[in-house]
């Protein structure tokens, strides 16, 4: 399945991407038929609510997951599939080529070495850069992001979860990978770090030329950082496009719903609940919440390209 | 989406775990030892025969010095033994556990009360105080046991204040008291269960001190002739020309068995630690 | 309309150390007043003191200066049994919906040690536990659940449904929706405003975001450094 506006240049492409785990209760599919590619420096947001899925495909990329999960479909990066590569092969890609920026800050760094140090250690491993320089670049890329030489000596206890979380990014930008997947890097700051953070993450990003898969459920802060936009709903991607096309003018009845939700629309609520990952409804996952719903929607429905002669549109819904 | 988050149990985790498995069965064996040494033992451990026999076909460890059989010497000296264990560390960790709770809960002055309290008996030397009340009063396990675990409380307070400390801070035991509900039932109730499994290992490796403590008291001759310890057995041992003479058959049985029952609790005391840090890394 | 919680010059001051004393002053002169059916809606940012407010106000800490009326009476010269019938009609909700549920126990544990609480027969729990979560919208099915296993809205749900068991006046919510998702946080909003209409309650609704503020409140306050701005 190819994506029409993936014309140029697209950096990582994931196909079919289908996630399963096995577990005590049966079967859980986390993700279905993920597809999606990320250009050359642009920022696409994978937007969703908790529990549908789009920290698994980040997981699933870059062959994170547990052992008792099933990953099938491929994720093409420079021209070759990750999830066939091994074990060994993903190390020298993890962290050099692709990063990735978890949720959990403090829990990622290890709390007994100084922040710099560990910022450091990416350039001293990979680069095989001397302690001295890597220390020196490691200090200039926490600078950038608001955090002064003082605080670059210090240790991770004796940060807040905010600064933490900048750490963090700090940390996977200094190889300047090709590809940085942030997953939830708004989590645990205050609205104001926030903007702070990912403005000077995006400033960042632009000079060294990423691109970035920003996978977060705030809507606004997408809307805000990205080019372009994938919304998922229980494992499924349901509508991708322009960021800005999406909210003047959402497909999707779930977008639709979901937008609607804002503050700034009203706090209309989507009537009933997130369907159970363990049974999920027959056909369209969203059908049982559907205002539009209808018979054909018991099967499936497949995607439309181009959806309302938006050649960069594309829907997961019988509508169109 | 966790294991534990769709089932909603933590995984019987502890039953799978291989020390556990080698550490309860053993722990089970000295139990049944102890609790059926009448029906094990061949002969009666006070019943005299011909002295310093070596092992044979008759007794299977031979006999000491006053000729009596000591395999059943072993075998009923299980029961001493693990009284003296049990005894203290149920003993200590009740106070322990009190204290802690206590301490950690109420916070403010009765914290400082109780850990001034704690201070002091950490200072008291305990082997030589039993010495000095051995000196004084007639040594009798019980007494032991007894003084073991009032002094031995000291560090399961500690440890059960300061995860009382954290507990507390919880968002559940805030709701609780915004709720209404008594400092005891939310005690027992949300802050109990959650820090019991740092009791349990404190406890299982109370009995294993209890019991190398015991030992080393009878060792040192302090203990109670009466109640035939594995302690007692190898103070006999060391006493009676048993070392001199090298029958190892008397004085390396008993330490075995000690130094088996130490390993045994402190492999259930690991296990459990282990299944606990699952369940938390799972939730 | 008389006031059922009212706030007079309640400030808090922490003083530390033996010798040289140091004060950090937390709240200072704040007066306020929440009425029966209405909400004021109380935003600050991190830090602002608004939580510890929620507390004073709940009875749970003694302000430093100041007086906590409930209906009238200061709550702090009233007899304690007198006292704890005040905290049951001035109750709480938290931020962390997940963390104000006990983890190992049952949902269905969680709401009948509250109806154990208020002394109502064990015959009658099932039918107030019924009753509860369809003023909430939960389905009886989660009962034998634990809180790991319910989305975070869920959770939420429960402890309001603990809430309203004990039938209080005011609920203070500290930042009720801020953990959610945005459509959990749209229904828990709106269900909060049902409620409120149903009920009469009174609501001092804590929060950094003022969109959820001006959709919930009648009247605003803004705590900035402890003072009211």
């Amino acid at each position: 399945m190819t994506d029409p506006s993936c014309s140029d240049r697209p950096i990582l492409v994931v196909a079919g991407l289908t996630v399963g785990f096995e577990t005590a209760a049966g079967r859980v599919m986390a993700a279905e038929d993920v597809s999606f590619c990320l250009r050359q420096s642009e920022t696409l947001a994978l937007v969703g609510e908790t529990g549908c899925g789009k920290s698994v495909v980040a997981s699933a990329i870059m062959k994170l997951l547990p052992r008792n999960a099933s990953v099938r479909g491929h994720a093409e990066f420079a021209g070759r599939d990750l999830l066939a590569r091994s074990e060994k092969e993903m190390a020298e890609i993890r962290g050099k080529e692709i990063a990735i920026v978890f949720q959990n800050p403090s829990l990622a760094l290890n709390p007994i070495i100084r922040i710099a140090e560990q910022v450091a250690e990416p350039l001293q491993v990979h680069e095989h850069a001397s302690r001295h320089k890597s220390i020196k670049t490691a200090e200039e890329m926490l600078h950038r992001l608001g955090l002064g030489s003082r605080e670059a000596h210090m240790y991770p206890f004796q940060f807040s979860g905010g600064m933490n979380q900048r750490a963090m990014i700090a940390t996977s930008m200094i190889l300047t990978p090709k590809v940085i997947i942030a997953d939830e890097p708004s989590h645990g700051l205050d609205a104001g770090l926030v903007d702070e953070t990912m403005k000077e993450m995006m400033k960042i990003k632009e000079q060294i030329g990423s691109s970035l898969l920003l996978i977060t459920h705030d809507l606004t802060l997408a809307r805000r950082f990205s080019e372009r936009m994938a919304v998922m709903y229980c494992g499924e991607i349901v509508e991708t496009g322009k960021s800005e096309e999406i909210f003047n003018k959402p497909l999707h009845p779930y977008t639709r719903a979901l937008l609607d939700c804002l503050p700034e629309r009203g706090f209309h609520p989507i009537p009933g609940s997130s369907p159970s990952m363990i049974n999920p409804p027959a056909g369209c996952k969203f059908r049982p919440r559907c205002p539009h719903a209808g018979e054909r929607c018991m099967k499936r429905p497949r995607i439309v390209e181009g959806a309302e002669k938006d050649c960069d549109r594309e829907v997961r819904c019988w509508l169109y | 989406m966790s294991e534990a988050a769709i089932t909603g149990k933590a995984p019987e985790v502890i039953w799978k775990s291989k020390s556990w498995c080698i550490g309860f069965i053993l722990f089970l064996s000295f139990l049944l030892m102890a609790l059926f040494a009448a029906e094990i033992a061949p002969y009666d451990p006070w019943a005299r025969f011909e002295p310093y026999q070596p092992p044979g076909s008759e007794h299977i460890l031979g006999t000491n010095d006053m000729g009596h059989d000591i395999l059943s010497e072993l075998i009923y000296g299980s029961r001493a033994s693990l009284l003296a264990g049990f005894g203290a560390a149920i003993l200590a960790t009740f106070i322990g556990t009190l204290v802690g709770l206590a301490a950690g809960y109420f916070k403010g002055m009765t914290d400082e009360a109780l850990m001034g309290i704690t201070d002091i008996f950490l200072m008291i030397p305990q082997i030589p105080l039993i010495i000095v009340l051995a000196a004084f009063l007639r040594p009798s396990l019980y007494l032991i046991a007894i003084i073991m675990g009032l002094l031995w409380w000291t560090s399961t307070a500690r440890v059960v204040r300061s995860k009382t400390l954290q507990v507390r801070e919880m968002g559940y035991v805030q709701a609780a008291r915004s709720l209404g509900f008594s400092d005891p039932h939310i005690i027992l109730t949300d802050v109990l269960p959650n820090i019991l499994y740092v009791i349990m290992p404190k406890f299982l490796l109370a009995i294993a001190s209890a019991m190398i403590a015991e030992a080393s008291i009878s060792f040192l001759g302090l203990g109670d002739i009466t109640m035939k310890s594995w302690g007692m057995m190898i103070n006999n041992a060391f006493n009676r020309g048993g070392f001199i003479n090298g029958y190892w058959w008397w004085y390396l049985t008993p330490g075995l068995c000690i130094t088996l029952f130490v390993l045994c609790v402190v492999l259930m005391g690991c296990a459990f630690e282990e299944q606990e840090n699952e369940t938390m890394r799972l939730q | 309309m008389l006031a059922v919680l009212r706030a007079e010059k309640v400030g808090l001051v922490y003083e530390s150390g033996l010798i040289f004393k140091s004060r950090h002053t937390v709240l200072k002169g704040i007066t306020l007043e929440l009425q029966e059916g209405r909400t004021l809606g109380l935003l600050g940012a991190s830090g602002s003191g608004k939580s510890t407010l929620g507390r004073i106000l709940a009875g749970q800490q003694r302000p430093t200066s100041g007086r906590v009326l409930f209906d009238g009476e200061d709550i702090w010269l009233m007899p304690k049994g007198e006292r704890s019938a005040y905290k049951k009609q001035v109750q709480m909700v938290f931020q962390d919906p997940e963390g104000s549920l006990n983890p190992r126990k049952s949902i269905e544990r969680s709401i009948h040690e509250v109806l154990a609480l208020l002394k109502v027969p064990p015959g009658k729990w099932q039918s107030r536990t019924k009753e509860a979560f369809e003023m909430v919208g939960l389905s009886e099915d989660l009962l034998c659940r634990r809180p790991a296993q319910i989305s975070g809205g869920q959770c939420q749900r429960v402890a309001l449904a603990r809430v309203l068991l004990l039938r209080p006046r005011v609920v203070i919510l500290d930042e009720p929706t801020s953990a959610l998702d945005i459509s959990v946080q749209a229904q828990i909003l709106n269900l909060l405003k049902e409620l409120q209409s149903d009920l009469g309650l009174a609501y001092l609704l804590i929060s950094h975001q003022p969109e959820v503020i001006s959709f919930m409140a009648h009247e605003t306050l803004c705590l900035e450094g402890g003072e009211i701005v």
